[in-house]
C-alpha cells in the first residue's frame, strides 16, 4: 500500500508494518466500558468506518506459565484454574488430564462422567454469560438481567457440587475431588430441564425482537476463507459452516459415550453466533441429563504418586470459547519442566479484528464481544523493534535484568 | 406579576413542584424497570428508595468538578444553567390546577416548540464545548437524531392545535372537555411518544449517550455540580414532555367536577393531572425497558420513512375532521 | 419468512414484574450458601499430630510448622511441631483437608472474613501439644 493522501495516511515500512497518521487513529481501550478486560485496539477510521485494526496485547499478562514451573504438580491445578474465571474448569481439566497422560494410570469411568457433568455446566454458564453480554452491548438491558437471573441456576448447581461458583477446584490429578452430593442427580435433571425451557424462550425473543436483530444481523461477516487462513477455533469457526468440535473429533472425559451435537451455521455473523451458542447451551442440558442417567458407579478418584514420570504430553479440550491446548513436559521431578497453554482467544483474536473491518464505531462492542474474547486467558508478551523489523520473545531472566537496568538508569544514571 | 403568581411560579405548581416530580419520575423509572427485570431497584435511601434520586443529586453536587484542559470551561460551567432554564420555563405553561396555567400566552404552543429546539441546541453546545473524543462523536449523532425526530414531533404537537383551533396549551387542554384527543388522533399520540423517547435519549433512541459505546455521550466530560444539573434537567424534560402529552392529548387537568368548593376542586384537578401524568410515564417506562438500542442510521430511517409520513397523514385527517 | 415483531419482551416483563424479585438484600438479608461451600479453614487441635503434610501441599503457603516442644524418638530428641495458619492468604482450596490423614482440618461455611487487624487472621489454636 502506497502513500494514500485522501484517506487515513498509512505507509508500509520495511518491516511490513503499517504506520499511520495520528488523526485518523482512534484508540479503543485498554480501558473502555465495553471491554471486560483491558486490551488495546488502535482503530484506523475513515469517517466512521473502520478500515484497519491493530491490536496490542499484554495488559493482563501474569507469567503463569513461568509460575507453573515453580510449583508442584498438585499446586499447579489451583494456579491453572485461576487463569480465567469463566472457563476455569476447562483449564483445570486440560491440565489434569494432560498430566495423567504422562502416567500409566487410568482414571475411573465415574470420574470421567463427573468431569463431563461439571464441564457442561460450565459451558452453560459461559454461554449464558455471553448471551447476556451481547444483549447489554446492544442496549437491551432487560435481556441481560433476565439471562443472568437464569444463569444463577447453573451457578448454584456448581456451588452445590464443587463448593465454589467460579474457582471450582474440582478436578485433581487422578480424578475428581468429591462425589455428587445426595439428591443431586435428580436436581441436575430438573434444573437442566428448566434452563432448556428458558433457552427456548430466549431463542424466540432474540430471533424475533426487531430492535435487537438489526443490531446483530449481518454484523461481522466472516467466511470460510478467513477462518481457514487465520486458524479460528470454537463457535467462531462453526458459524462459517465448518463442523469442528474437539469433543467429537478427539473425545476426552465421557464424550465417547455422551456424544455432543456439533452446531453449525452458514451465515458467519453475530446473529448466527447467538444461535449457535444458544443451541450449544441447550445441547449441554441434554448431555447433562444423559450423563446423569448413564453414570457408572465406582470410585471417583485414584491415588497417583506425586512424582510424575518424565515425558511430554499434549492435550486439548473444548472450552466454551474453542480449543484449549495444553502441553506439559515433565523431567521426572516434583515440578513440571514446562507448561504451555494456548487458549482459544489467542487463536481467535486476529479473526476478531478481521470481523471489525468495514463496520462503524457503534458496532465495535457487539462485534468484538461476538468472538467471545477472554484476554485474561490469552495474554503474551512480544517484543517488536520497529526500525530493525525484528520480532523476538524475551525470557524471564533477561526481562528482569532489563527492568532493573532501565529503572536504575532513569533514577540515577548509575 | 403579582406576588402570588411569583410564588406559584417558584413553588407550586411551578418549578419546585416539577423538580420533585422529576425526582419522582426517575425513581419510578428505576423501580419499574428493575421489577420488570427481576431485581429490586433502589431500596436503601428513604422508604422503598424513594429518596435515591435526591441522594444522587446531592452526591454529585458534592464532588469535584474536573474540567478538561482543551474545553471551553466557561460554557461547561455555566451552560448547564441555560440548559436547565429551558424546561424550567416550559413547565410554567402547563395547566396543572384546573384550566389555567401560571403563565399564559395565546401562542404558547409555538414557545414550547422553541423550548424543545433550544434544549437540543444547548445540549449540542455543551457537547461541543467539551472537546473530548467521545463528545464529538456524540454530538454528531445528536444532530442527526434531532433532524430525524423534530418534524414528526412538531407535526404531532400541531395536530391537537388544529383539532382545538387554538395555539395555547391551556386552550387545547380546555377544548378536550368532551373528548380527549387521544381518541380523535391516536396516531399523533403514538408519534409524539416515540419522538419524545428520542428527545429524551431513552432506549431505543439513546444513541447520543450510549453508555456502552461512547462512555457518556455528550455528557462524558461533565462531573460534579454541572453533571448533577444536567441529569436533573434530563429528568425535568422527562416530566415536562409527559406533562405536554397529558395536556395535548389527555385533556390536561380536566375531569369530572365533583365538588362545588373551588379549593377541593383544585386538589381534585391536580390529582387527575398526576394520575394521567403517571399513566403516560408508565407507557414510556414500558417501551423503554422492552426495546434494545437502534443504530443511528436505523433510527433516521425510522423517523424519515415511517414517522414523518404517518404524522403528515394524521395531520391531514385532523384538518379534514375540523373543516367539516 | 422471518416474523418481525417489536416488543416481544413485554409479556415476560409484566410476568416478572409481578413475581418477587430475586435479589438477596445482603447484608440486610441473609445469604445462604450450600453445604459444600468452601469458606474459612478450621483445625481440630486434638486430632492434629504435626505430620507437616498440610504445610507441604498448601498452594498458597498459608501453613507454617512451628516447634512447640520436644519429644524423644529412640535416642534422639526431635521437635514436636504444630501448624500455624496465616488465613489472609488462604484460597480455601481444601487440598490440606483432602490430604490430612487424621481429619483434623475442615472448611467451614463462613465467608464473612473481613477483619480490622491483619494479626487477627493468624490462627494459632493448634499450637498446643495434644498428646
Amino acid at each position: 500500500m502506497s502513500d494514500n493522501t485522501e484517506g487515513p495516511h498509512y505507509t508500509e515500512s520495511s518491516a511490513g508494518l503499517m504506520e499511520y497518521s495520528a488523526e485518523s487513529a482512534m484508540p479503543f481501550g485498554p480501558v473502555h466500558p465495553s471491554l471486560k478486560e483491558p486490551e488495546y485496539f488502535k482503530l484506523i477510521l475513515e469517517g466512521e468506518k473502520i478500515v484497519q485494526v491493530m491490536p496490542r496485547i499484554g495488559y493482563v499478562h501474569r507469567g503463569i506459565e513461568r509460575a507453573a514451573q515453580d510449583r508442584t504438580w498438585v499446586k499447579n491445578v489451583y494456579l491453572v484454574e485461576r487463569i480465567c474465571g469463566i472457563c476455569s474448569f476447562s483449564h483445570s481439566l486440560g491440565y489434569t488430564q494432560g498430566v495423567e497422560n504422562l502416567t500409566p494410570f487410568e482414571i475411573p469411568r465415574r470420574a470421567r462422567y463427573l468431569r463431563t457433568v461439571v464441564h457442561e455446566l460450565e459451558r452453560i454458564h459461559s454461554h449464558l454469560l455471553w448471551l447476556g453480554l451481547i444483549g447489554h452491548w446492544a442496549g437491551f438491558d432487560t435481556l441481560f438481567m433476565w439471562i443472568w437471573k437464569d444463569r444463577e441456576h447453573s451457578l448454584d448447581l456448581l456451588e452445590a457440587i464443587t463448593g465454589n461458583r467460579v474457582n471450582k477446584s474440582y478436578s485433581t490429578i487422578g480424578g475428581v475431588r468429591k462425589d455428587l452430593p445426595d439428591g443431586m442427580a435428580e436436581r441436575l435433571k430438573t434444573e437442566a430441564g428448566f434452563i432448556e425451557k428458558r433457552l427456548d424462550y430466549y431463542e424466540d425473543l432474540m430471533g424475533g425482537e426487531e430492535t435487537f436483530t438489526i443490531r446483530t444481523r449481518g454484523m461481522g461477516r466472516i467466511n470460510q476463507e478467513v477462518t481457514r487462513r487465520l486458524s479460528t477455533v470454537g463457535p467462531l469457526l462453526r458459524c462459517t459452516g465448518i463442523p469442528r468440535d474437539i469433543r467429537v473429533e478427539d473425545p476426552y472425559a465421557a464424550y465417547d459415550e455422551v456424544v455432543p451435537e456439533v452446531m453449525t451455521s452458514n451465515d458467519g455473523d453475530v446473529a448466527s453466533l447467538i444461535t449457535i451458542r444458544l443451541k450449544e447451551a441447550r445441547d449441554s442440558c441434554r448431555m447433562i441429563k444423559e450423563a446423569v442417567d448413564k453414570m457408572p458407579s465406582g470410585d471417583f478418584k485414584i491415588n497417583i504418586p506425586r512424582a510424575i514420570p518424565a515425558g511430554e504430553s499434549m492435550f486439548h479440550v473444548e472450552a466454551p470459547r474453542g480449543e484449549l491446548f495444553y502441553y506439559v513436559k515433565s523431567a521426572g521431578g516434583s515440578t513440571p519442566e514446562r507448561v504451555k497453554i494456548r487458549t482459544s482467544t489467542m487463536a481467535n483474536i486476529l479473526t476478531g479484528v478481521e470481523m471489525l473491518k468495514g463496520h462503524t464505531l457503534a458496532d465495535v462492542p457487539v462485534v468484538l464481544t461476538g468472538m467471545d474474547p477472554c484476554f485474561g486467558c490469552m495474554d503474551r508478551i512480544a517484543v517488536l523493534e520497529v526500525d530493525k523489523g525484528k520480532e523476538w520473545s524475551i525470557g524471564g531472566e533477561a526481562l528482569r535484568k532489563y527492568g532493573i537496568d532501565y529503572y536504575s538508569k532513569r533514577r540515577g544514571g548509575k | 406579576m403579582t406576588p402570588i403568581e411569583v410564588l406559584q411560579l417558584l413553588l407550586f405548581p411551578g418549578l419546585t413542584f416539577f423538580v420533585w416530580l422529576a425526582f419522582l419520575f426517575e425513581w419510578l423509572e428505576r423501580k419499574t424497570a428493575a421489577r420488570m427485570q427481576g431485581r429490586r431497584g433502589p431500596v436503601v435511601t428513604g422508604p422503598y428508595g424513594i429518596l435515591q434520586p435526591v441522594a444522587d443529586f446531592f452526591k454529585l453536587a458534592a464532588k469535584e468538578e474536573i474540567v478538561p484542559a482543551e474545553s471551553d470551561s466557561f460554557v461547561l460551567r455555566w451552560g448547564p444553567a441555560l440548559y436547565f432554564a429551558a424546561p424550567a420555563i416550559g413547565v410554567a405553561f402547563i395547566p396543572v390546577v384546573g384550566a389555567q396555567s401560571i403563565l399564559y400566552d395565546p401562542l404558547d404552543l409555538l414557545f414550547m416548540l422553541f423550548i424543545l429546539a433550544f434544549s437540543t441546541l444547548m445540549a449540542l453546545m455543551l457537547g461541543y464545548a467539551s472537546a473530548g473524543r467521545y463528545s464529538t462523536i456524540a454530538i454528531g449523532r445528536l444532530v442527526v437524531q434531532y433532524t430525524g425526530y423534530e418534524i414528526p414531533l412538531i407535526l404531532a404537537m400541531v395536530t391537537p392545535a388544529v383539532l382545538a383551533r387554538n395555539l395555547s396549551i391551556a386552550g387545547i387542554a380546555a377544548a378536550q372537555a368532551n373528548l380527549w384527543y387521544i381518541f380523535l388522533a391516536p396516531v399523533a399520540f403514538a408519534v409524539f411518544i416515540i419522538a419524545a423517547l428520542a428527545e429524551l435519549e431513552k432506549p431505543p433512541f439513546d444513541i447520543p449517550s450510549a453508555k456502552t459505546e461512547i462512555v457518556g455521550g455528550w455528557m462524558t466530560e461533565f462531573s460534579g455540580n454541572t453533571l448533577a444539573y444536567v441529569k436533573l434537567t434530563k429528568n425535568l424534560s422527562y416530566a415536562f414532555l409527559s406533562a405536554l402529552a397529558v395536556s395535548l392529548f389527555l385533556g390536561g387537568a380536566g375531569g369530572p367536577v365533583l365538588s362545588a368548593d373551588p379549593t377541593v376542586q383544585a386538589v381534585l384537578y391536580t390529582v387527575y393531572f398526576l394520575a394521567k401524568l403517571f399513566a403516560v410515564g408508565f407507557v414510556i417506562f414500558v417501551i423503554r425497558t422492552a426495546l434494545a438500542r437502534v443504530r443511528i442510521d436505523q433510527a433516521t430511517r425510522l423517523f424519515w420513512t415511517i414517522l414523518t409520513p404517518l404524522s403528515l397523514a394524521q395531520l391531514a385527517v385532523a384538518i379534514l375532521v375540523v373543516a367539516r | 419468512m422471518v416474523r418481525r415483531k417489536v416488543g416481544g419482551a413485554v409479556g415476560e416483563m409484566f410476568r416478572t414484574g409481578l413475581e418477587p424479585p430475586v435479589t438477596v438484600e445482603y447484608p440486610f438479608g441473609k445469604k445462604v450458601v450450600t453445604e459444600r461451600f468452601r469458606g474459612k479453614l478450621d483445625i481440630d487441635p486434638i486430632k492434629c499430630t504435626g505430620c507437616s503434610i498440610c504445610e507441604i501441599v498448601c498452594p498458597a503457603q498459608v501453613i507454617t510448622m512451628v516447634p512447640v516442644g520436644k519429644k524423644k524418638v529412640g535416642d534422639r530428641e526431635v521437635d514436636i511441631k504444630r501448624p500455624s495458619f496465616e488465613l489472609f492468604a488462604c484460597i480455601s482450596c481444601g487440598q490440606c483437608v483432602d490430604d490430612c490423614k487424621f481429619g483434623a482440618l475442615t472448611l467451614t461455611r463462613d465467608f464473612e472474613l473481613a477483619v480490622f487487624k491483619k494479626e487477627s487472621t493468624l490462627m494459632k489454636k493448634a499450637l498446643v501439644v495434644g498428646k
